[in-house]
């Protein structure tokens, strides 16, 4: 039997804010749970996450956000997948999210927000369950 | 502290209740363990007041920095003692909206003293707001800064009572920390005051920025070069001002232990001192403008108070013993204060309960050697700006520790206490055992450019979420005791945050033309020339380059030119960024 490829997964922080202990902690936590899990580190830009998930070739996109600038970033993150083709890669946001955008980004292509405190195996579960596998 | 037979009688009766009060009770309950701790004189054998406490204000430091509290209960009781200190951290959108927002705090909540200024995130890194990686970030998390203009901006909410000579200015600056001091220099000279009557506190701890917060520029050891600029420039023009924030805060924040968080902080501080002794400057004139920002604490009670006090202990032993500082105020953890700030610890999930921990960190700070200060607003997870309820539940909570239960009265009531001496000098020895590592690495820079901090750090992190994972640390209303009907705790928000939403929202466009605006009034010439000679200068490692920062900031320089000069001479740091 043919050994099932693992989930891949890109944990991205996108613009300036300099905050990973969130984007650190799961990195480490989604390879405990059996993923392949690739960490760009600080300050990319939304094309510099496009590229690197393209490359990389994930399932997921996570972004990490604790500076406000979450409406503009995520969202040209998801555009620029669509226009590299890559629209079947999930993309899923934290950091400090107001409950009023959540709306918002959902609707710009973000599949799930999660916030402070989210436990590792929530978000995991849900990966499992919701990446479209290629 | 006792004589050798009543130690031995000590011992001896404690063996004794081991195995007979103690026993009998655990037997009775079916528990192998006792889950309760007791110390007693036999746990701190070589307890020597003087060698491990000594009086307040005076070395080892242990009990508190400073003789008595009375400066800083002035400010947290409302009596408008010392006006000149720098106000609450805020910021935002353009420059026009925070001086607008300086104004209305000062008319509204008769808010005094000088501004602590919140900076946007390009201007931290040194972008301006033009710049597309800036996009998004204008005006967010601080004010937005490019140019002196937009110094001349916020600044005109300082003048006449609060003008610059009778306030202090805080920024929480550090890359770009030389720039933001040379518009402030600038600012002064425009207005006539002289540099020597300048007060401020810059951040300008950059080794904690690649450690733990993030907005790092250039490598580490450029600078660290800045920042020896800043102090040597500060000490011979500007008696007053700060030259550094030294911070432990953030570490813990972004996932250190309460140990390793004093540890690196203290091995940060090392560097900073050595930057000036290696300057040749006097050890004991250039440490009392060094001051700390010091920690963040978590919510165990008494390792935390224990973990304040050998923060205090093993830095004055460091400056008398290691640096050889006579000046017994070169000694001192200046601004330290106590157990800290519990930020990391508060929960989005039931945010009133972050008044009761908030509550228990106020009771902590007066144990510890500092004010009962109580310091974050509950609503602080929640995203939105501190309510003005939430501020002065804080207020109030403080004043209610020290009016109410009078727990000001005295400074480290807990001094002699068997257990709290205890773990005091178990926390000490751990902060010289990590010191000792860093030492064999080369000192915190070289701790630094190996990762060796980050990825101790990343690892504390992830140990403490799996953790509350697994329920071993019990958050309340997190990840125990939380139940099917979860009631919704509304939080009350009866007065708007006084920062606009819309201003916020249209900063970047604003600020965008605010800079071309600039840029189109200014002598691009002088600016060209300006930017070359500190291009020049910054080659050569020996040249303070503060004179001509101040020089391209006269001619309207952007941060944005004139750190991307400097990244062209020195480089970038290529973050650590592997996970852990």
């Amino acid at each position: 039997m043919a050994e099932e490829r693992r989930i891949r997964v890109l944990m991205a922080k996108p613009g300036l804010d300099g905050h990973d202990r969130g984007a650190r902690v799961l990195t480490l936590g989604l390879r405990d749970e059996g993923m392949e899990v690739i960490y760009t580190g600080l300050r990319q830009t939304p094309d510099k996450i496009v590229e690197a998930a393209i490359q990389e070739d994930v399932d997921v996109v996570g972004l990490s956000c604790l500076s406000g600038a979450h409406r503009y970033l995520f969202p040209e993150v998801v555009e620029g997948l669509r226009e590299r083709g890559a629209q079947d890669v999930m993309v899923i946001g934290g950091g400090i999210i107001a409950k009023e955008d959540i709306p918002f980004l959902k609707e710009k292509g973000i599949d799930a927000v999660f916030g402070p405190g989210t436990p590792v195996k929530e978000i995991a579960n849900y990966i499992r369950e919701n990446a479209k596998r290629k | 502290m006792f004589d050798k037979d009543r130690m031995e009688e000590i011992e001896r009766r404690r063996r004794e209740w081991e195995e007979g009060t103690l026993k009998r009770s655990r037997e009775r309950f079916g528990m192998k363990e006792s889950p309760t701790e007791f110390y007693s004189p036999a746990e701190v054998k070589d307890f020597d007041f003087l060698e491990k406490v000594g009086f307040p204000g005076e070395y080892p430091f242990t009990a508190a920095e400073y003789p008595s509290n009375l400066p800083a209960l002035r400010i947290r009781g409302g009596v408008s003692a010392l006006l000149v200190r720098a106000g609450r951290y805020s910021g935002y959108g353009a420059p026009e909206d925070t001086r607008d927002y300086y104004n209305y705090m000062r008319e509204a909540f008769g808010r005094r003293g000088g501004p602590n200024i919140a900076f946007d995130l390009p201007t931290q890194c040194g972008y301006d707001s033009d710049d597309p990686v800036a996009r998004g970030e204008v005006g967010k998390v601080g004010v937005a800064v490019d140019t002196l203009r937009d110094f001349e901006v916020i600044y005109e909410a300082f003048v006449g009572e609060s003008d610059l000579d009778k306030i202090a200015s805080n920024w929480t600056i550090n890359a770009p920390c030389n720039v933001i001091l040379a518009m402030y220099i600038t600012l002064a000279e425009k207005r006539g005051i002289p540099l020597d009557g300048l007060r401020g506190t810059p951040q300008n701890d950059i080794l904690k920025e690649f450690v733990a917060r993030g907005t790092y520029i250039f490598p580490p050891r450029p600078s660290m070069r800045m920042i020896r600029d800043t102090i040597t420039y500060c000490t011979e023009h500007m008696p007053s001002m700060n030259t550094i924030s030294i911070c432990g805060y953030h570490m813990r924040e972004a996932g250190a232990g309460p140990v390793q968080m004093v540890a690196f902080t203290l091995a940060n501080a090392m560097a900073y001192v050595q930057l000036g002794m290696e300057a040749g400057l006097d050890v004991d004139t250039f440490l009392r403008r060094f001051t700390f920002l010091a920690w963040s604490t978590g919510m165990e009670f008494f390792k935390e108070i224990a973990r304040a006090r050998a923060a205090r202990r093993v830095w004055a032993k460091i400056m008398r013993e290691r640096f050889g500082a006579e000046d017994p105020r070169s000694w001192m953890l200046r601004g330290a204060g106590g157990m800290g700030v519990p930020t990391h610890t508060l929960t989005a999930q039931r945010p009133l309960n972050n008044l009761t921990r908030n509550i228990i960190v106020g009771i902590g700070n007066a144990l510890s050697g500092a004010p009962p200060m109580v310091p974050v607003p509950y609503d602080e997870p929640l995203g939105l700006g501190h309510s003005l309820e939430a501020e002065q539940l804080n207020m109030d909570g403080g004043r209610l520790l020290q009016f109410e239960a009078r727990l000001a009265d005295v400074i480290d009531p807990l001094a002699g206490s068997y257990y709290v001496e205890s773990l005091t000098d178990q926390a000490e020895e751990e902060i010289w055992e990590i010191i000792g590592r860093i030492d064999a690495i080369g000192g915190a820079v070289a701790a630094i450019e190996s990762g060796y901090m980050q990825r101790e750090i990343a690892r504390s992190a992830y140990e403490y979420q799996k953790q509350v994972e697994s329920g071993e640390r019990v958050i309340v209303g997190v990840n125990r005791f939380t139940g099917e009907n979860e009631l919704e705790v509304l939080t009350t928000r009866l007065v708007e945050h006084p920062y606009d939403p819309v201003k916020r929202a249209e900063a970047e466009e604003k600020q965008i033309k605010n800079l071309a605006q600039v840029k189109r009034g200014r002598d691009n010439g002088q600016v060209q020339a300006t930017l070359k000679r500190l291009k020049e200068e910054a080659k050569d490692e020996k040249v303070n380059l503060i004179p001509s920062i101040l020089e391209a900031i006269k001619a309207y320089a952007t941060i944005g030119e004139i750190c991307g000069v400097l990244r062209e001479v020195f480089g970038e740091y290529q973050a650590y960024n592997v996970a852990a």
